[in-house]
């Protein structure tokens, strides 16, 4: 543990003198939290059309309010809750962005910048390696979903209808932003790793990495045209196939990780 | 030199497929020994410390070491965002030394790096960057120090510096390998001398090398012309070749031979003005030595 906590003050350390590198995390974050507030708040209040006068939320909203805990929303509270919370997984993705692009440096970057063999000569394990790099991704970009979802329930509560903030502490928000985003990040990131360890460009392991958005972005998609419901069972769900995921991926990323190959075939 | 072998190599062979980057090579590294792995690009020279240090398994062979390792890589490998203090705290910590920040402090002292402490690594020279990396390599007090290139690309002043810190391992007794090109280099301070070419090409002190090849040769230089005093010392050394003010005598042993030749000369009038061993550049015996031993 202290191996892993050393070369992850390291990671951190080197991601405090290269903020840049969370750019396209915070544009994700900005986006999601904008977005929702742009349908649901600014159109309305500029066109002076209420949500429930269109015919487009209507089904939505009669799904919505069959939810115990929005019946005590006006109809336009209730619509705005449910965008929000459709949202909430756009959110997701916030810390898979942030993180993907620090994971897939994590070793073809130590390798091109020559700091791999040095830090392999250390006792540190694969594992230990590996771990350091996966959480020194992780962390910030959970740090920054928490920060926006700061922000989205700030502003739920400032520019939305009473009441609607209270719904994004339902369980089902909860697990979204704080169960579900962090498993689909850390199976990102251990994605974008291993790729990382295999191949001798950052660039491969990003577009790798970045096929976890796929699904994520399917999710989105089915609660936007109501095909699907993800409520809080379907997620915890999920998530369990998430860590069972995540679980194999390490044990994968410690097999690929082949110190040797890494040092002697790399130019 | 001391004779407690920290280190033992014994048939080392790495094979990259079809390439035998090292074979069978076999050499013990003693405490307090400066030992020079010498060899043209290709050779195995890094495959050899790569092994050594536990970074990648012989294909055969085997490695025995009392003590500690320490590498000293080809590339400083500092992270350039990191300072000076925080590059040397992470690999202190990767070590597990019971008092990190205090082993760091130390370093920065003994390596005179403590006012650039705060610096990131990329702002320093490149020589300051090597300074750094051999802190960094010697953290954990390693009883035994593999130093790839330490001093390639630099100038001579950081060279030098360097280099002093290498002769400085030698003092605390420990057990040091160098692997370089830098031939200058290895006569200032390497005990003993590997000449490799995958294989061992050979293996023994500089001037048991230079014997071995060139002779030993005693270099007299005279205030006249010393032609006419070479018949007369051919009756003590058959080797002796005049140039000018200049005889050039082969000899078995330059110690033993000296006072008797010096005062042949004086007896036979000759005024000297200099008597030294005629060492031939560590160049000429490693280049005659690859020589002998084609790829």
């Amino acid at each position: 543990m202290k191996r892993i906590a050393a070369l992850l003050g390291k990671e951190l350390a080197d991601l405090r003198g290269n903020p840049a590198v969370f750019v396209p995390a915070v544009i994700t974050g900005v986006v999601s939290i904008v977005m929702p507030f742009l349908i649901a708040v600014v159109v309305p209040h500029f066109t002076g059309e209420r949500l429930s006068d269109s015919s487009d939320f209507r089904i939505a909203l009669e799904m919505y309010r069959d939810q115990p805990a929005t019946r005590a929303l006006d109809p336009e509270g209730a619509i705005q809750a449910m965008i929000f919370q459709q949202f909430l997984i756009l959110l997701v993705l916030t810390p898979v962005a942030g993180a993907m692009s620090v994971a897939a440096y994590a070793v073809v970057g130590e390798k091109q910048a020559r700091t791999l063999e040095p830090l392999l000569a250390t006792p540190i394990t694969t594992f230990e390696l590996l771990a350091a790099k996966v959480l020194g991704a992780l962390i910030p970009g959970i740090v920054l979903v928490t920060t926006c979802f700061a922000l989205y329930v700030g502003g739920a509560v400032a520019f939305a209808h009473p009441g609607v903030y209270q719904t994004l502490f339902f369980p089902r928000a909860l697990l979204t932003i704080f169960l579900l985003g962090p498993l689909a990040a850390l199976a990102a990131l251990q994605m974008a790793v291993c790729v990382s360890s295999r191949v001798n460009d950052a660039r491969s392991a990003q577009q790798i990495g970045a096929l976890v958005i796929l699904p994520i972005s399917a999710l989105l998609v089915a609660e936007f045209t109501n095909n699907f419901q993800l409520t809080s069972s379907v997620i915890l769900q999920i998530s369990a196939g998430l860590a069972v995921l995540n679980l194999a991926l390490m044990l994968i990323g410690i097999r690929l990780f082949d110190r040797e190959s890494i040092l002697t075939r790399w130019k | 030199m001391a004779c407690v072998a920290a280190l033992v190599a014994s048939h080392l062979t790495r094979r990259f497929d079809s390439r035998v980057a090292v074979a069978d090579l076999s050499f013990e590294l003693a405490r307090g020994e400066i030992f020079a792995l010498l060899g043209p690009n290709g050779a195995g020279k890094t495959t050899t410390l790569r092994m050594l240090a536990r970074l990648i398994r012989p294909t055969s062979g085997s490695v025995k070491v009392d003590g500690h390792i320490g590498f000293l890589t080809e590339a400083p490998g500092l992270w350039d965002r990191l300072t000076v203090a925080q590059n040397l705290l992470v690999y202190a910590k990767l070590h597990g030394l019971d008092d990190p920040g205090r082993a760091v402090d130390e370093a920065l002292d003994v390596f005179d790096i403590g006012s650039r402490k705060n610096d990131r690594a990329a702002q320093l020279s490149k020589g300051l960057k090597q300074r750094v990396a051999l802190a960094r390599t010697l953290l954990h007090r390693p009883d035994i120090v593999l130093l790839d290139e330490p001093t390639s690309g630099l100038d001579p002043e950081s060279a030098r510096e360097v280099r002093e810190l290498i002769l400085r391992l030698r003092h605390e007794n420990r057990a040091v390998l160098i692997s370089t090109h830098n031939l200058d280099e290895v006569e200032r301070v390497a005990d003993r001398v590997a000449v490799l070419r995958s294989r061992l090409v050979a293996l023994d002190t500089p001037a048991a090398l230079r014997a071995r090849l060139f002779g030993s040769r005693l270099l007299i230089t005279l205030t006249g012309d010393a032609g006419g005093f070479s018949e007369m010392l051919r009756h003590i050394a058959g080797d002796v070749r005049a140039s000018g003010p200049t005889l050039s005598i082969g000899v078995a042993d330059v110690e033993r031979a000296a006072p008797a030749i010096v005062r042949a000369l004086v007896e036979a009038g000759a005024d000297i003005v200099a008597v030294v061993p005629e060492e031939a550049p560590l160049e000429d015996v490693y280049l005659r030595l690859l020589a002998a031993d084609p790829p």
